[in-house]
């Protein structure tokens, strides 16, 4: 046996460098250390330089005898030693020990449910290790003074290798006997070689806990060459090959370690087992379980209810769409509960007050389970880690007061405190007593209510007084309803506030004329009828659309110039240079341009004409409302450029340049399209009063060939009210002037009596003189013989033409039949009457 | 009054009982819980009901999200007026049954009518089912 220890000592190194290896390689692997034993000495060399490069030079050469030495004296002197022996080299060994005894208790010990973590922490420990101190010690006396057979038994049942569940599930005991153990064990069967008791410890280990030695390679240092011959062969030889380390088995592995493993399942009738049936074994259970459960219940639930993950309350963050967790804390009272559980709920929901500003969420509850104050109630029969459902059972009963049978307590100490919190006794009861709560908590106010900061202020006060309004009105009549209701404001006032302003997102815009004009104009109008009918009936029942008023942002932004970008050099084009398109600005002569537009056809003159026009005068037409959001400075070049658009549209009537008037043959042209025709009923109202007239002038004049043309359109009539206003607007000669080129030479008046507009407009001109003879009797008019005679042509046409050819007007003026009658007598009058049509009664 | 713009004047209508009616024809009566910026609807304790003549029947539908496009017309139900006795209402079965009836009777009529029309040369493009949606 000496040699042979000489022998393992010898190869020590070697042991290093495969647990190393092991480390490395899968256990199975097939290496017999026979084979190795006789050129180890040889390669003795070779092994530390293979040390060497695995863990550094001079990592291991001399450290790890002194190192073993040191400990078993450490050993010895501790005696009772806590453990530290088994911690074999380093501290590191000793922390991996503590870990690697500790998680096997779990399967050995099911009922205590020890989790991994509090199993690693210290308390238990030294708890544990003086629990089973003692029966170490117990069993290690009976061992010691028992039949040396009996340690036989011991070792022979050990090598049956303990793959898994049976070794790992016994290394619980077995770790926890070791530290007393050893020593002793280690002293009586090497009593003469004391620098052999390092690997005593190690020898002990049984097959099981080694795995936890194998994974570093540090802690695989603490592994004898015993135990790695035991790895080698467990995957490979059969029991029999062991045979010739049965006397190491059996002196070393002698003592209560042996006994370890298979005790429960595999010893069942070895005396060693009866021993420890009666002695050690009943004892030690229950101790350790209320040991054990007493340590959870103190250490367990409250880091686990305090983490930031679960105990948190997370309501408070929730994301618009996260389903709030109302539904889950209602299954668990369904669960827990009677279907009233509902109603028991409600009061939560709504009622809590400040402290906790948003519902409760489950996890709030038990964070409020956990507290301090809630200690108390936890019966001693409840289990120390209570399942969710225990902990909410218990809240249940404590927040809505449930009697409840059972050995639950009914009331915590520090009720008082705490119940506010939850709004006190159950819901029925609390609708009626109490002032009904103004719909939810503080935090339950009525939508809009925090996001109106961009809304007009009028509008913000019609807001706050419908809030209140229907306030009031559910604190009479719907309140009761709806605070019952316990599924109420699942949406929260943040998520509601989301939406509203994502809605309102879209209404924003900085320069509302631009982005949403016809919004815009509409509400102009709606606005300029509202004050009508509120004039009228002081009524005001028309709704506005809510839109943010946002402020007006100081950067003014420049929206993408497309125009003439083909050529520009891009960010992306920069970046990445590719040639997309050859796009040359040229800026062509008025040459160019008359060819050009000698090529195209004269509608397509035309329009382009109009369009020209179009721009300009939607330029002049925005002009007023540019003018007034403009900022002072800028005020002056507006206006500038006011007049010289205004110019221009005015030059676009003339054919030349030089020429001042308006020219008919550009009207008449401009006129030919339905655009046109548009234009200029949009055009007369800006023109300065002159070029008006001349407008109006040059359609009387050109009125059959535009009446013509308008058949189709029937767009002529647009005229009518911007010509009268012209009109009404014409000094007296020029009125004469205009009833003169309507009535035009011989058989225009006909034609122009033919068309609709053709006749609104004599009548307005007709209606204009007889309201200028009418209010000023010194008139002109009167002296104007023209006038007289036209007016006298006119009346003569009107009773020529028949009524068939004659075309109803869009409006007769009132004053007509008083102008007629100044000119015709009293028969012709009432032929004129009645083929006019105009009733004595629009008199 | 005024209104807030797009869904968001729904908030005020959250919580409270209301009616919708779905492209598909159904009427759906619950509770609105809750809504987005798409008209999406949540109702709870939801009934579908079918209404047969001066007959109706509500069928349990539980929380029913409906998505915006799908409806035609949502309104509150005013919960505290007294429902006027008009109509009557009928058991699931019964009303299923009056449903099915109604279907096949207007079955038959299409069948009929597309036959006289047949008959007279004239044929309309088959009915197709997205012009009831």
């Amino acid at each position: 046996m000496s040699c042979l220890v000489s022998t393992f000592l010898s190869l020590c190194p070697l042991s290093h460098r495969l647990s190393s290896l092991l480390s490395l390689q899968s256990l199975d692997e097939d290496c017999t250390l026979e084979e190795e034993d006789e050129g180890l000495i040889e390669e003795e060399d070779e092994i530390d330089q293979f040390n060497d490069d695995t863990f550094g030079a001079g990592a291991i050469d001399d450290d790890w005898q002194e190192e073993h030495k040191r400990l078993a004296e450490l050993d010895e002197k501790d005696g009772l030693g806590a453990g530290l022996g088994l911690g074999g080299e380093s501290d590191l060994g000793g922390a991996e020990d503590s870990s690697s005894i500790h998680p096997p208790l779990p399967s050995s010990l099911p009922p205590l449910k020890f989790t991994p973590s509090s199993a690693g922490l210290p308390p238990p420990d030294v708890e544990d290790r003086g629990g089973e101190g003692d029966l170490a010690e117990s069993l290690a006396r009976l061992i010691l003074e028992a039949d040396p057979a009996i340690a036989g038994v011991g070792a022979a049942e050990r090598p049956v290798p303990s793959p898994g569940s049976s070794g790992s599930c016994l290394s619980a005991l077995q770790g926890l006997d070791r530290p007393r153990v050893l020593p002793k064990s280690s002293s009586i069967s090497h009593p003469t070689q004391p620098h052999q008791h390092p690997h005593h410890p190690q020898h002990q280990l049984p097959p099981g806990p080694s795995t936890s030695g194998l994974p570093g390679p540090p802690s695989s240092s603490m592994l004898s060459y015993q135990q790695q011959q035991h790895l080698l062969r467990r995957g490979t030889a059969p029991m029999g090959q062991m045979n010739s380390h049965s006397i190491w088995e059996n002196s070393m592995g002698f003592g209560p370690v042996s006994v370890t493993p298979g005790l429960v399942t595999h010893m069942e009738d070895s005396p060693l087992m009866s021993i420890i049936k009666e002695v050690g074994l009943p004892k030690r259970p229950p101790q350790g379980r209320s040991d054990e459960g007493q340590d959870l219940s103190e250490r367990v639930p409250p880091p686990r209810s305090s983490s930031p993950v679960i105990g948190s309350p997370p309501v408070r963050a929730v994301p618009i769409g996260t389903p709030p967790k109302q539904p889950m804390s209602h299954a668990l009272n369904h669960q827990i509960h009677h279907p009233m559980a509902v109603h028991v709920r409600a009061p939560v929901q709504h009622r809590y007050p400040p402290p906790f500003p948003e519902r409760l969420s489950p996890n709030t509850l038990l964070n409020i389970a956990n507290s301090p104050l809630c200690r108390g109630p936890f019966p001693p029969g409840v289990g120390p880690v209570l399942s969710q459902i225990q902990r909410a059972q218990l809240l249940n009963t404590q927040v809505a007061g449930f009697p409840r049978g059972g050995p639950v307590p009914p009331l915590l100490p520090g009720g008082g405190g705490f119940r506010p919190f939850f709004g006190g006794p159950p819901p029925p009861h609390a609708h009626r007593m109490g002032p009904p709560p103004p719909h939810g908590a503080p935090n339950h106010t009525p939508p809009i209510r925090h996001n109106t900061t961009h809304l007009h202020p009028q509008h913000r006060r019609l807001l706050t007084q419908r809030m209140q309004n229907r306030g009031g009105d559910r604190g009479r009549t719907g309140g009761d309803r709806r605070s019952r209701d316990p599924y109420s404001n699942l949406m929260t006032q943040k998520e509601k506030e989301w939406v509203t302003k994502i809605q309102m997102m879209q209404l924003q815009s900085t320069d509302p004329y631009l982005d949403d004009y016809y919004y815009q104009n509409y509400y102009e109008k709606m606005e300029k009828r509202q004050e009508r009918e509120r004039d009228s009936s002081k009524k005001e029942h028309t709704t506005k659309l809510i839109t943010p008023q946002v402020a007006k942002v100081e950067h003014s932004y420049r929206p993408v110039q497309f125009a003439g970008s083909l050529g520009k050099l891009t960010v992306s084009s920069v970046n990445n240079p590719r040639k997309m398109i050859d796009a040359v600005v040229t800026s062509r002569t008025d040459d160019e341009e008359k060819r050009e537009k000698q090529v195209w056809n004269k509608r397509r003159q035309i329009l382009y004409t109009v369009e020209k026009m179009y721009s300009l005068l939607l330029e002049v037409q925005d002009f007023e409302k540019r003018f007034v959001h403009a900022p002072e400075e800028d005020r002056e070049a507006l206006l500038e450029q006011h007049k010289t658009n205004t110019v221009q549209l005015c030059n676009s009537l003339r054919e030349k340049e030089w020429d001042d008037r308006v020219s008919d043959e550009q009207c008449v042209m401009i006129m030919s399209v339905r655009k046109g025709k548009r234009l200029i009923s949009r055009l007369l109202p800006l023109l300065p009063s002159p070029q008006a007239a001349a407008v109006v002038l040059a359609i009387a004049r050109n009125l059959p060939a535009l009446a013509k043309k308008d058949k189709q359109d029937q767009v002529l009539c647009w005229l009518v009210e911007p010509v009268s206003a012209v009109i009404q607007s014409l000094s007296s000669s020029t009125l004469t002037d205009l009833l003169q080129e309507l009535q035009g030479n011989e058989g225009q008046l006909a034609t122009v009596l033919h068309n609709k507009f053709g006749v609104t407009l004599l009548y307005l001109i007709l209606s204009e003189g007889e309201r200028m003879q009418s209010s000023d009797p010194n008139c002109q008019l009167m002296d104007d013989n023209r006038w007289t005679e036209l007016v006298f042509s006119v009346t003569r046409e009107l009773l020529s033409v028949p009524s068939s050819s004659l075309s109803p007007p869009l409006f007769t003026p009132p004053n007509l039949l008083s102008l007629l009658s100044r000119y015709v007598d009293r028969q012709r009058m009432e032929l004129l009457q009645d083929k006019l049509q105009i009733s004595a009664l629009s008199r | 009054m005024n209104y807030v713009p797009g869904t968001a004047s729904l908030i005020d209508d959250i919580d409270k009982k209301h009616l919708v009616l779905l492209r598909d024809g159904r009427t759906l009566i619950g509770y609105l819980r809750s809504i987005d910026q798409f008209a999406n609807l949540v109702f709870h304790q939801t009934v579908e009901r079918i209404h047969v003549g001066k007959k109706f029947g509500d069928i349990p539908r539980g929380i029913f999200i409906v998505r915006g496009e799908n409806v035609v017309l949502l309104g509150e139900i005013d919960v505290d007026k007294p429902c006027d006795t008009l109509l009557q209402q009928v058991s699931i079965e019964e009303i299923l049954e009056e449903q099915r009836l109604q279907q096949q009777a207007k079955q038959e009529t299409e069948k009929v009518k597309m036959q006289v029309l047949k008959d007279r040369g004239l044929s309309i493009p088959k009915a197709d089912n997205l012009d009831e949606y």
